[in-house]
């Protein structure tokens, strides 16, 4: 009996190690988010980091020239932006006294070089060389000069791992800067974004600017996420279909920011406890 | 002995490479699998058993390395399914003449496309992002850059066959 066992044992191996396997994966993707997984990654972060870092002396020689060119535009646009912006925050100091309100607080950044990305298959996430020493945490907003790159998901002492706005399981509560009209920002799976939950009845159109929404808990409001490249209704259904062109060219980040900014937990817990 | 250990460096080197280097590849976000070629490396050399726990442990080091938000198990998984489909084509008498022909093209487009199918199918689950949309914009690109990338030791071993 046992040697009959042994043989069919023998005669198909291959499939009862692929059936372990197989097995194997399917068990660990069940119990996927357990604390000591948890720890395993913690000291993956750190493990991916230093690799990661060890290889960022790599320059892509390539877009160089380019960023250069891209970088004398911005900067005068920029200049330009700054010195009216300076004009329009004093009028706003002046109504604001007027009417008593209180300043909006403005949160540190920390620079952070990008040593490296995972781009394989859809996780698309960023390593960042500063970490939990530095004063990074978990769900801090990165951004960088055109706007909104991700949240921190992932930190250890030296490194933390971003996950930018082209991931599927990243959700921003957002606004059209003109109209002032609400949805969410989600990936649609492609080079661009969607806003959804716009009802088909709303303002909004082709090169409106969209920015973080004040509903956000994850991120301050008036962040610059994208400008909308095309609307569309959808027939049957109430809402519209809202495709956002990122204002962060992810293909070349290299430098960003970490806000220093985390929800306040006395209002996530006041939402909770309100809508469980 | 010395063929395993050999294999695990290798092995550990091309994990290293993906989860490093491999960015500078990056064309439009799409960036070759070298992990999966090498597991149809290990299935053409070594056979089906060998492709399929180094698919497996490969696999499952990959998910480990890939930051917190990657769903552990699911790199072994495909992994494992396309190092197994990869071992189907060993054969202990061909094994130079596979690696050095078009054949070796074809078992990696063939697992590349396994693999990928099965991984957008678990990870896109309730994302709103169809499985066949992320395979045509993503799965189909990577298999094809892949198995360009797999025209390197397929020469290599081609011009080894012919001498």
């Amino acid at each position: 009996m046992v040697k009959r066992l042994y043989d069919i044992l023998l005669l198909f191996k291959e499939y009862f190690v692929v059936a372990f396997f197989l097995l194997t994966s399917v068990i660990l993707l069940a119990v996927n988010d357990t604390s000591q997984i948890r720890v395993i990654r913690s000291y993956a972060v750190v493990a991916v980091g230093l690799l990661q870092d060890t290889f960022s002396f790599i320059p892509n020689y390539f877009d160089l020239r380019r960023e250069n060119e891209v970088l004398r535009s911005m900067n005068l646009s920029l200049s330009d932006e700054v010195s009216r912006l300076r004009e329009g925050k004093l009028e706003n100091l002046r109504l604001r006294q007027l009417l008593e309100l209180k300043e909006r607080s403005e949160y540190r950044t920390i620079s952070a070089g990008i040593v490296g990305k995972n781009l394989q298959l859809l996780r698309n996430t960023i390593t960042l060389d500063v970490g939990e020493r530095d004063g990074v945490r978990i769900n801090m907003p990165i951004v960088n000069e055109s706007g909104l790159v991700g949240k921190i998901i992932g930190a250890s002492s030296h490194y933390a791992i971003g996950q930018i706005l082209l991931n599927k399981d990243i959700r921003v509560s957002a606004k059209v800067q003109r109209s002032r009209v609400d949805g969410i920002i989600r990936w649609n799976g492609g080079r661009s974004l969607a806003l959804q939950s716009v009802a088909r009845t709303y303002d909004v159109q082709a090169g409106d600017v969209i920015i973080t929404s004040e509903y956000s808990s994850l991120f301050p409001a008036g962040i610059r996420i994208g400008t909308v490249s095309a609307t569309r209704q959808i027939p049957g259904s109430l809402f519209q279909s809202v495709e956002v062109s990122p204002a962060v060219d992810f293909t070349r980040l290299e430098e960003v920011f970490v806000m220093t900014y985390l929800a306040d937990t006395s209002r996530t817990a006041a939402e909770k406890r309100i809508r469980p | 002995m010395r063929t395993v250990l050999i294999d695990t460096l290798l092995s550990l080197l091309f994990l290293v490479l993906q989860t490093t280097i491999i960015r500078f590849l990056a064309v439009q976000m799409i960036v070759p699998d070298l992990i999966l070629l090498w597991i149809v490396y290990l299935a053409v050399r070594r056979g089906q058993i060998a492709a399929t726990t180094g698919g497996f442990l490969l696999g499952l080091a990959f998910d480990l390395l890939s930051g917190p938000d990657s769903m552990l198990g699911l790199a072994a998984l495909s992994k494992t399914a396309a190092g197994f489909i990869a071992g189907y084509f060993y054969n202990q008498n061909k094994i130079t003449q596979t690696l050095g022909g078009y054949q070796f093209i074809l078992i990696t487009v063939i697992a590349s496309l396994v693999h990928n199918l099965l991984y957008f199918v678990i990870f896109l689950q309730g994302s709103g992002i169809t499985w066949s949309s992320a395979l045509l914009q993503y799965g189909i690109p990577t298999t094809a850059y892949t198995a360009a990338l797999g025209l390197l030791p397929m020469l290599v071993f081609a011009r080894r066959h012919l001498t």
